[in-house]
């Protein structure tokens, strides 16, 4: 134990002389709060801008035109009298959709012949996409809707039994946890573990590696008593301390301000916390101690961590993705960190689900240490010193 | 200060280009990350995401009416692409439990009266419980459930009206007077790949390129080459010819990336292609130029070859996320949108995705493309200054 917190000592000691280093250590995960608060502040986008091109001018499309100008997702941005220049105003980039009132569209609702109202949505960007085409055709069915309604009472039926006539069937949407489809909800939980992960992996490699680059091993594993398992923990354990208190920080802000929900064990979650960053540190141990080299490492290491956020299957879903890719999925501590935090935080599942993810962890947190012996080695051996 | 000729200027240009070029292609590290990085990310990216729609989504049914209607309503949902009708459970406590174990995505309820009410033309409610948690998967399993629904509607409407002695062309008419004809444009099955890629693409050149830089930097730095390739009769190196030393080499590799990506990945993955050679080279120009002037300009402040590769990957994805693409610029601040048009990325994705993707025109990328060679020349001048000072530092020092 003492000699743990010698090389506990020694640690802090050497933060000390690099500043740079300690306003990146604690700077940027405190500014990556900050930032993604701001970011997400508004939560659900309003007021997509579409160009709306209205080729009948008649009472009937006026009244559609106010029905689209009342939906808060969109607004109309610009009334272009041809679809042509709609057109180059979405390439232009400043228009989102162009929904295009055919003409003789009241003409031909009167005398009951459909009418298809043809909008077309830019899939440059499918989450605007899917905002625009859930609300549009909802405001174009509720018109359709309407207007039967309307013929069915001039046929003597009541308001009422002529809605239940127009709507035989409807439906009733519940969305599970997140009941404003709204990003802060959905996008924040992952990109602060992805951007800790990042600089967990970062700073183990840079604290571990610089020993080797800087020649300062030797004196290191002395600290320790010449026992390699007291230098790796006593190394280890400030940073640990302090990723845990930015990751403790950082579930605060989430679950206090910006309100994502929380119905499951707020233990199991501040549990997977510490495994996650024990993980992706020994991870950082472990490529240090293969490579031998600070500058592979290094690269060795962002590259390895930056696949973390595509293969946690969290945006775009593992189920859709290709069989080796799902493999490849279970190499990542994120992929267990996402599955925990969607099942403990959002969707409040049993207990028992969760163990099994934490169990994973683990597996990463010992995968260093049949390299010890390695590392010593390499403490007491010169030609592993003084590499880039 | 000496006056120098254009000659030594020259010779100074060509001696730096070949330092770099060397020191590019001897450190496996920087080989590692401005061409290893580039071709490992986009080819893994572009095939995680090479399905790039999500299909047949489980879900569970509840149904508690158990009629011919209801059980040919479920088979109508189980016959839209995105869901997939994978358990019939008795009750809604056993779809919870297959939903919480992962086994489904969502879980559709169908009411106990559901077929007596649509006879009696009682308007009869069918519940959704759809995974939030998940939102493209919330929205495949929704957007086919709606669809469904409403030509489910549209069918029982106009048999009512045939059975009441309409015709067939008039009964349709009457029970869905208007139809919203809504077509996605330019991604037109809302690939995942197709709208994230080009974007993790130019953000993965600009940032691979910036560590690179930085890498190379620290290598200057710890070999002092600074001192070292000053020419005989001189005191210290000129900023320009340093600057137009490194550029060139780092354009060369910059190029040769964007070669390989834009023009070799892009076909391998079916990725849209719409823009015009001509346009993407010339709106590809300043971008390039201008992520190597950044580069140069912050590698004279980043030291240390960590903390650069630290800082750098550290601010990819809020980079990736201030650009629009991840989270629309409308769910934003908009002064925070404004702000990140000082970053290359992220006027350059704006503009590229419409160039590549909607077949936009230079013209009509104007204000990005303007944007790039209004940042080309700032970082130009920062870089200028900065390696202006390095060199006359390592003067004053000696």
């Amino acid at each position: 134990m003492r000699k743990i917190l010698k090389v506990i000592y020694r640690e802090l000691g050497l933060v000390k002389y690099s500043r740079t280093f300690i306003a990146l250590a604690l700077g940027l995960p405190v500014l990556a709060i900050v930032y993604f608060l701001l970011l997400f502040k508004t939560g659900v986008p309003n007021s997509l801008p579409i160009a709306l091109v209205d080729l009948d001018d008649s009472n009937l499309s006026r009244q559609l035109i106010r029905l689209i100008d009342a939906v808060p997702s969109v607004s109309i941005a610009y009334m272009p009298k041809s679809t042509e220049e709609a057109e180059d105003m979405v390439r232009r980039g400043v228009a989102d959709a162009i929904f295009i009132i055919p003409r003789d569209t009241e003409k031909n609702i009167y005398s009951t012949t459909p009418v298809t109202i043809p909008v077309f949505i830019s899939g440059l960007n499918i989450t605007k996409n899917g905002l625009i085409q859930r609300d549009l055709s909802t405001a174009i069915i509720s018109f359709s809707t309407g207007i039967q309604v309307n013929t069915l009472m001039s046929q003597g039926l009541s308001e009422a039994e002529a809605y239940q006539a127009a709507m035989p069937v409807n439906f009733e949407r519940h969305i599970l946890f997140n009941p404003y489809s709204s990003y802060s909800y959905y996008l924040l939980p992952i990109f602060f573990p992805m951007m800790m992960l990042i600089f967990i992996l970062l700073t183990t490699v840079v604290t571990f590696g610089s020993e080797f680059k800087n020649g300062t091993a030797p004196e290191w594993l002395s600290t320790a008593g010449g026992d390699i398992f007291y230098a790796f923990a006593g190394k280890a354990l400030p940073y640990t301390v302090s990723f845990i208190l930015l990751f403790t920080l950082a579930d605060l802000v989430l679950f206090k301000f910006v309100g994502v929900p929380l119905n499951g064990n707020r233990t199991l979650i501040f549990i997977s916390n510490i495994l996650f960053v024990m993980a992706y540190q020994s991870l950082g141990v472990l490529i240090v101690s293969l490579s031998g080299n600070l500058r592979m490492s290094l690269s060795l290491g962002g590259g390895y961590s930056v696949f973390a956020f595509t293969l946690s299957g969290y945006t775009f879903p593992l189920m859709a993705m290709n069989p080796l890719l799902q493999v490849l999925s279970y190499i990542f501590p994120m992929t267990y960190y996402m599955r925990i935090f969607v099942d403990q935080a959002v969707r409040g599942a049993p207990a028992h689900d969760t163990v099994a993810q934490l169990l994973y962890f683990m597996i990463f947190i010992i995968l260093p240490l049949p390299l010890l012996p390695r590392l010593k080695k390499m403490c007491t051996d010169a030609k592993y010193w003084g590499r880039m | 200060m000496e006056k120098r000729s254009a000659r030594q200027r020259l010779r100074e240009f060509f001696s730096i280009f070949r330092t770099e070029i060397k020191y590019i292609f001897s450190d496996s590290g920087v080989i590692l990350i401005m061409f290893g990085a580039v071709i490992i990310y986009s080819t893994v990216y572009s095939f995680a995401y090479s399905t790039e729609v999500l299909r047949d989504v489980p879900v569970a049914v509840v149904n508690n009416d158990n009629t011919q209607e209801s059980r040919e309503f479920i088979r109508k949902l189980d016959a839209t692409p995105n869901i997939d009708v994978a358990y019939a459970a008795p009750s809604l406590d056993e779809a919870k439990d297959l939903f919480l174990a992962r086994k489904v995505y969502g879980i559709i309820v169908i009411p106990h009266d559901f077929a007596k009410d649509i006879y009696s033309g009682i308007t009869t409610d069918v519940v959704i419980y759809a995974d939030g948690s998940y939102l493209l998967i919330y929205k495949q399993v929704l957007n086919d459930l709606t669809n469904t629904v409403l030509y489910n509607n549209a069918q029982i409407k106009a048999l009512r009206l045939m059975q009441k002695g309409a015709g067939m062309e008039q009964a349709l008419a009457v029970s869905n007077p208007v139809i919203p004809g809504i077509q996605s444009t330019f991604n037109p099955y809302l690939g995942y790949g197709s709208f994230a890629m080009p974007a993790i693409l130019i953000l993965i050149i600009q940032q691979t390129l910036l560590i690179g830089i930085g890498m190379i930097g620290g290598t200057w730095r710890e070999k002092n080459l600074y001192r070292k390739l000053i020419p005989e009769e001189r005191e210290y190196l000129s900023a320009l010819p340093i600057l137009f030393g490194k550029t060139a080499a780092y354009f060369l590799s910059g190029a040769a990336v964007m070669l390989f990506v834009f023009g070799f990945q892009y076909k391998l993955f079916h990725f849209p292609m719409n823009g015009h050679f001509g346009d993407i080279a010339m709106f590809l120009l300043p971008y390039l130029l201008s992520v190597i002037f950044l580069g140069l300009a912050i590698s004279s402040v980043l030291v240390r070859r960590e903390n650069s590769i630290i800082l750098i990957l550290f601010t990819s994805i809020p980079l990736l996320m201030i650009s629009g693409i991840s989270v629309p610029r409308e769910a934003m601040p908009e002064w925070l949108y404004e702000l990140g048009k000082i970053i290359p990325s992220s006027n350059a994705i704006n503009g590229f995705i419409r160039i590549q993707s909607a077949g936009a025109t230079l013209r009509e990328v104007f204000p990005e493309y303007m944007m790039l060679w209004i940042l080309t020349g700032i970082y130009f001048l920062l870089a200028a200054l900065e390696m202006r000072s390095l060199a006359h530092k390592v003067y004053v020092q000696e």
